[in-house]
């Protein structure tokens, strides 16, 4: 049981690692909040999988899934919303030099 | 077991080593908004290791859920306030 | 002060007396009655607020669409994980301008969230029925513009698909 835990929580290590490289290299704000929902999407959601296979059945898988549902309701609102100020205040999306 | 929850512990800082660089060095403010809230979603997933490692995960998760919520509201704000303001 | 649903204030305090015990775990005499007791009060004072009404079904349907839209979810993450790997970054990142012929707020509302919420495409903008996404290539768009992840979606909410 502590491998299977131990499998899910370095697959969502790697997720958030991928996605910290990708908010380093990516060129500008909208291409860096891809990889930011990257992390959220599938990064957060292996590891507190990993926890909770980890923990066992108790009450506090239920208080994980409650944290994972917050997670997911509250990120792509966070991310909506700065895109839109981004938008809004008249940024233009990078794009790739004509060849 | 605690020697693998430390180590995802120091890789987890290491990954806000890097969204740190994005926040002190982003050239407009969105990127560093972004890098902010990259930062807290680490927080939270780092508190709850915390709290394996410390044998105290109910309280821990208590924690995390209300980072995550105040956390909701700054960064709204912080976009509203953005939205009205246009780029500096 | 607007007359109180008894069915709304008895689904509220339930809600929220779930919510009290998951968070505080224990289960003896005087936890459980200050739980009910103060879940029935702040159900009680919200109830003339709120014209909010529980859609049992639509949720249901809404619950048995999340594991689609999850596989959805890890397809696209890893194409944008070999994306961001590549040492060439082969992206072609664009707005897209997409009208929806969702009629109710509520669809749009999931639709907007679920593409936020898939790697690769982002809700930049909505209006009205008109979103503006942000997509990082064509594969990753593709989803959205070809109009699957909208006909799922008012599959969901009982819409007919106007289009088909």
């Amino acid at each position: 049981m502590e491998m299977l835990a131990v499998i899910f929580i370095v697959a969502g290590l790697f997720f958030l690692i991928v996605a910290a490289i990708g908010v380093i290299r990516l060129p500008d704000v909208f291409t860096r909040s891809h990889a930011v929902s990257l992390t959220d999407s599938l990064g957060a959601v292996l590891l507190l999988i990993g926890i909770a296979i980890y923990e066992g059945l108790s009450l506090n898988v239920l208080k994980l899934f409650a944290v994972l549902s917050l997670l997911y309701l509250q990120n792509p609102v966070i991310t909506h919303a700065t895109l839109r100020a981004a938008v809004r205040a008249g940024l233009k999306p990078w794009k790739e030099k004509a060849p | 077991m605690t020697t693998f929850f430390l180590g995802v512990l120091l890789v987890l800082a290491a990954l806000i080593g890097a969204y740190l660089f994005r926040v002190l060095q982003g050239p407009t403010i969105f990127d560093r908004v972004l890098g902010l809230n990259g930062i807290s979603t680490k927080a939270i997933i780092m508190l709850i290791v915390i709290g394996i490692v410390f044998d105290r995960v109910e309280m821990f998760i208590d924690i995390s859920t209300g980072y995550a919520l105040l956390n909701l509201v700054g960064a709204l704000a912080v976009a509203k306030y953005l939205e009205q303001k246009g780029l500096p | 002060m607007r007359p109180v649903s008894s069915q709304f204030l008895f689904l509220k305090t339930a809600a929220l007396f779930g919510m009290w015990v998951m968070l505080s775990g224990r289960f003896d005499l005087f936890h459980l009655g200050l739980g009910l007791l103060l879940s029935f009060l702040v159900a009680w004072i919200n109830s003339g607020h709120s014209p909010f009404v529980p859609r049992f079904q639509l949720w249901g349907r809404i619950f048995l669409f999340l594991p689609w839209l999850f596989l959805r979810i890890v397809q696209s993450s890893l194409h944008l994980t070999k994306l961001i790997l590549d040492p060439r970054l082969p992206i072609h990142p664009r707005l897209i301008r997409y009208e929806s012929k969702l009629k109710e707020p509520s669809a749009v509302v999931l639709l907007g969230n679920s593409i936020t919420l898939t790697p690769g495409t982002i809700t930049a903008e909505v209006n009205g029925q008109v979103l503006l996404v942000h997509a990082m290539d064509d594969v990753s768009s593709e989803d959205v513009t070809s109009g699957r992840l909208e006909a799922k979606i008012a599959q969901v909410f009982g819409e007919r698909d106007s289009r088909a």
